[in-house]
């Protein structure tokens, strides 16, 4: 099996998409904190102003997965801004499903991705990977991704709603 | 890292005053009297822009937070801080978000107090980059249309 197509989701995918980010998240170990919604993903993403573009890879409903999904991997992502040089296209997330993966389609969506990257002026693409992700992080190395955490320092810091909201009314 | 900044005037004014800007800036400006040694009365500022969580949805990224040395100690870093704390509250974000070196110790300990947890200690994300050659070799081989 090596048939498969890549192209932008569109709004009829939303219902695909949140199954995959919610399969993602449980591979992470964190499912439970996806609180999205399908119309969350619907407004947010094929607005007027959209947060976030995706890609979705489908299969021949021939090979469609055990419970009948042809819509079996999707990358989720925006554009960001580095003042020292500019645009960079930011991969929020990336996942095959399991019984697609060995048959290069996540190795066809990143260089899809870095074509995206190089035709908007993009300088850099990033994205985070958990340490205890080896697999990931091979197959990122193995194509000459760095480390910054590792190699510059950088450590990933977040503010949750309620100490925002603590900020906002001293 | 003076030497790494490629960037320009006219690309920072294209990329972040058009109809769609890729960034948000504020500035901390002090009165004529209070200026700077060299004349300057912008001493600081906060860029940051939206992102995107599949676990919360928008989100807002502080990219560059930065107060010039003689105008610290004020509040205004904190000022700034609060400032974008109140963009987000304002456009319904989850969570604000940024990045720091493990060796700036101050910095680290600024965020800390205002509730930041380092993720990159406690859940284990790192952060990887694709950029020059590597990212040309990935894109060109993209499939052709």
């Amino acid at each position: 099996m090596a048939n498969f197509i890549l192209r932008k989701a569109e709004s009829k995918d939303v219902s695909d998409i949140l199954r995959l980010i919610k399969e993602l998240a449980k591979f992470e170990e964190m499912e439970e904190q996806v609180i999205l919604t399908e119309k969350d993903l619907l407004e947010d993403g094929f607005g007027d102003h959209p947060f976030y573009h995706c890609l979705v890879a489908e299969v021949p409903k021939e090979h469609q997965s055990s419970e009948g999904y042809t819509v079996i991997a999707f990358a989720m992502y925006y554009f960001t801004y580095d003042p020292w040089i500019g645009k960079l296209l930011y991969l929020e997330d990336f996942y095959v499903m399991q019984d697609f993966r060995g048959f290069g389609i996540g190795s066809q969506i990143l260089k899809v991705l870095s074509e995206t990257a190089v035709k908007t002026r993009c300088s850099s693409m990033h994205f985070i990977v958990a340490e205890n992700n080896k697999c990931s992080i091979e197959f990122y190395k193995r194509r000459g991704a760095a480390d910054l955490s590792y190699e510059e320092g950088w450590r990933l810091f977040a503010i949750d709603k309620e100490d925002l909201l603590k900020m906002t009314t001293k | 890292m003076p030497d790494q900044v490629l960037i320009s005037y006219k690309e920072l004014q294209h990329d972040g005053f058009r109809q769609n800007p890729f960034f948000q800036c504020l500035l901390a400006e002090v009165l004529e009297e209070h200026k700077s040694k060299e004349g300057h009365t912008i001493v600081g500022y906060a860029l940051y822009y939206y992102t995107y969580s599949t676990w919360k949805g928008p989100s807002v990224y502080l990219e560059d937070l930065y107060v010039m040395p003689e105008f610290r100690g004020k509040g205004i870093g904190k000022n700034l801080l609060s400032k974008v704390a109140q963009v987000a509250k304002e456009k319904h974000c989850a969570r604000l978000q940024m990045s720091v070196l493990d060796w700036n110790t101050p910095s680290r300990d600024f965020y800390a107090a205002k509730g930041a947890q380092d993720l990159t200690v406690s859940e284990g994300w790192h952060f990887i980059r694709f950029d020059g050659q590597a990212l040309d070799n990935l894109a060109n081989e993209a499939p052709k249309d």
